[in-house]
């Protein structure tokens, strides 16, 4: 028995100096969403697609995803701390739930690993915990850009569909797209539903379309969520003011892509998520391997916009599963 | 003298009717609306935009009525909306089988959670309240399940052919939704078969007492079941309409047309505890229900507000309910 355990111990000592020294990279943990989430499966095709300089380098990138979303915070912090014990050389994650995660971000720190927090948390996690940098989007800075791309066509009067009030990303978007639009001498409002229209595309077209009828001079639109923004193109169309009324969004999907095309909405605000997962890993990997560092703090991948004149390479890009 | 007495009589007989409630609070709230919102509500456009709603919500109300008149609740149809969109993007819009299979797809699925909604409330005796709260989070794993399983994302979408969009998913002039008509339609048959036919009275009884009605010899097993089906199928229909009018299903729908279509059939004067109610009645507490949703749109009030004035029209509804139905029962009672 006692020399079974023996045997076991030494083989597991050979194989581990054996990675050891067949990875002379760096050993890169990417901590992310599941891979079957449409965001998150894009996040990891940057990340594996900077893996391949690093694989080239002798060295890997390691995606761990949790298993289901039910206990997010807890469960991220676990594939931290798998990280550490694994022995990372680098350390990608988002700070998505700071008092679940931020002990486990400290640990890192603490076994003298370089990390970059990504995706969610922004600089000011970066900070707190002492992470090398942030990549990623700011909420704020979606709806500004969706503002100030409207103002800038000549549509000044504006209002943000705020199908959820209350949320605070959406509070979020809705407050940089009133900022954005101001900021280029237009003005704002925000159009919050009621309780009974909540998951209910007819009730958001209508109730824009109602809004139009009663404010004539508003001819810019924003939209928080994707459903609402197909509703918002039947809501201006059935208010005569297909045309007159300008919509843009954040974030996008196929319906959304084709009313690019189509030219019934303006723009789409994208935060990119293949570059969260390529520019922090490439980042590491740089760093581990040869001392490299990107002096820009705060690694912003959005707001990208998309409107007709990149609708193209973004479907081919869609197709490919880089956006 | 004679002349007085028929009056009152005729008024005793109009206040005695369910729905007399019902549409004296749609009158006052219209005439509040219009007096708030102007020409533009008063003309097609404001029209246009709170029957849009109605026939939406509405379609489901009528078969969630007829089942609360028979004293049962359907809380389901929140799930079947979005897990017939999808079936029908899946099927028709990912798959590209004909639209007519998509369609059939949908609505199989509404009936089917009928059918399983209907034989468990027979079968059991858990109250259907708590049954069908339990068969919609099941519809909504399902639906979230298949659809990230299938398509990989939580929203499946269809580009459907001119003659099925002009069908299920247009809108005449640019403003009236063909669903308006399909709702019509639903108004008419269940009409028919609520007050009309054997069938309704066997409803009725159902509600007033479930006991004595299976002893008069009603199927009531049968009859449960079939009412569920119907609700199951009206969301289910709502549900193809909607994706074959925006050409994108998400998971992530229809839960407000549950509390929706109850406040609707509650503002029409159904009875909660069953037994009473009409069709004409919850018609009329849709078209209430749909007129202060985009009433506060065309008024100028706040909409941060919005949801505070439609949670009093409910209490206000069923307050004056209980008083034109304690008024309609002295009336009878003086008569005696």
């Amino acid at each position: 028995m006692k020399k079974t355990i023996k045997f076991v111990l030494a083989a597991a000592l050979l194989a581990s100096t054996a990675t050891v020294a067949l990875a002379d990279g760096a050993k890169i943990f990417v901590v992310g969403g599941k891979a079957d989430d449409p965001f998150w499966s894009i996040v990891k095709r940057g990340a594996e697609d900077a893996g391949k300089v690093v694989s080239a380098e002798g060295g890997k990138v390691v995606w761990l995803a949790p298993q289901n979303y039910d206990n997010l915070g807890v469960d991220a912090a676990e594939l931290i701390r798998q990280a550490i014990d694994q022995k990372a050389d680098a350390i990608v994650a988002p700070d998505w739930a700071p008092a679940a995660m931020d002990p486990a971000f400290q640990a890192v720190k603490a076994a003298g690993i370089p990390f970059i927090v990504y995706n969610a948390g922004g600089i000011q996690a970066a900070d707190r915990l002492g992470a090398m940098n942030y990549v990623g989007a700011v909420d704020y800075l979606g709806g500004v850009a969706g503002g100030d791309y409207l103002a800038k066509a000549g549509h000044k009067s504006g209002v943000c569909v705020n199908s959820l009030p209350g949320a605070a990303n959406i509070e979020d978007y809705c407050k940089g797209f009133g900022d954005g639009i101001k900021k280029a001498g237009g003005k704002s409002d925000v159009l919050p539903l009621p309780a009974t229209a909540e998951g209910n595309v007819t009730a958001v077209a209508q109730a824009v379309r109602a809004y139009l009828l009663q404010h004539p001079d508003v001819d810019a639109i924003f939209a928080t969520a994707n459903l609402d923004a197909v509703g918002i193109v039947q809501g201006i169309a059935q208010a005569g003011k297909a045309g007159k009324a300008h919509l843009c969004g954040i974030n996008f999907d196929q319906a959304i892509l084709a009313q690019i095309a189509a030219g019934t909405q303006d723009c789409a605000i994208d935060q990119q998520g293949y570059q969260q997962g390529f520019y922090a890993v490439s980042i590491l990997n740089g760093y581990v391997n040869y001392g490299l560092s990107i002096p820009t703090r705060e690694i912003l991948t959005g707001p990208g916009v998309v409107d007709n004149t990149n609708i193209k390479a973004t479907m081919a890009g869609a197709k490919g599963g880089t956006r | 003298m004679t002349a007085g007495a028929s009056i009152s009589s005729n008024l005793g007989r109009l206040a005695r009717r369910p729905e007399a409630g019902s549409l004296v609070g749609l009158i006052v709230i219209y005439i509040f609306f219009a007096i708030l919102g102007g020409q533009v509500f008063l003309g097609a456009p404001g029209w246009s935009s709170w029957l849009n709603m109605a026939a939406e919500v509405g379609t489901i109300a009528l078969p969630v009525g007829l089942l609360m008149i028979a004293g049962e609740l359907d809380i389901s149809v929140g799930s079947v909306l979005p897990a017939s969109s999808l079936t029908v993007a899946i099927l028709s819009g990912r798959w590209g089988l004909p639209i007519y299979i998509g369609i059939a797809g949908g609505l199989g699925v509404g009936l089917a959670v009928g059918l399983f909604n209907g034989l468990l409330v027979t079968r059991t005796r858990i109250p259907s309240l708590i049954l069908t709260i339990g068969s919609m989070f099941g519809v909504m794993g399902l639906t979230l399940g298949f659809t990230i399983w299938i398509a990989g994302s939580t929203g499946v979408f269809i580009v459907p052919d001119p003659l099925t969009k002009t069908l299920l998913g247009s809108a005449l002039g640019g403003m009236f939704q063909v669903g308006i008509f399909w709702w019509a339609g639903f108004v008419v048959v269940i009409y028919g078969l609520l007050h009309l036919s054997t069938w309704g009275n066997w409803i009725f009884a159902l509600g007033g007492d479930k006991e004595s009605a299976r002893n008069a010899g009603i199927p009531t097993q049968k009859l449960t079941i079939q009412l569920y089906m119907l609700s199951g199928f009206a969301a289910a229909f709502v549900g193809v309409t909607q994706v074959i009018t925006f050409g994108s299903a998400q998971v992530a729908a229809g839960s407000s047309f549950i509390f929706n279509s109850i406040m609707c059939v509650v503002i029409g004067g159904v009875i909660l505890t069953g037994g009473a109610g009409s069709v004409i009645g919850i018609v009329l507490g849709t078209m209430t229900f749909a007129i202060v949703n985009q009433g506060i749109f065309f008024s100028g009030l706040d909409p941060n507000f919005g949801s505070i004035i439609i949670g009093a029209l409910l209490l206000t509804a069923v307050l004056s309910n209980d008083t034109f139905r304690a008024m309609a029962l002295s009336y009878v009672a003086k008569k005696k």
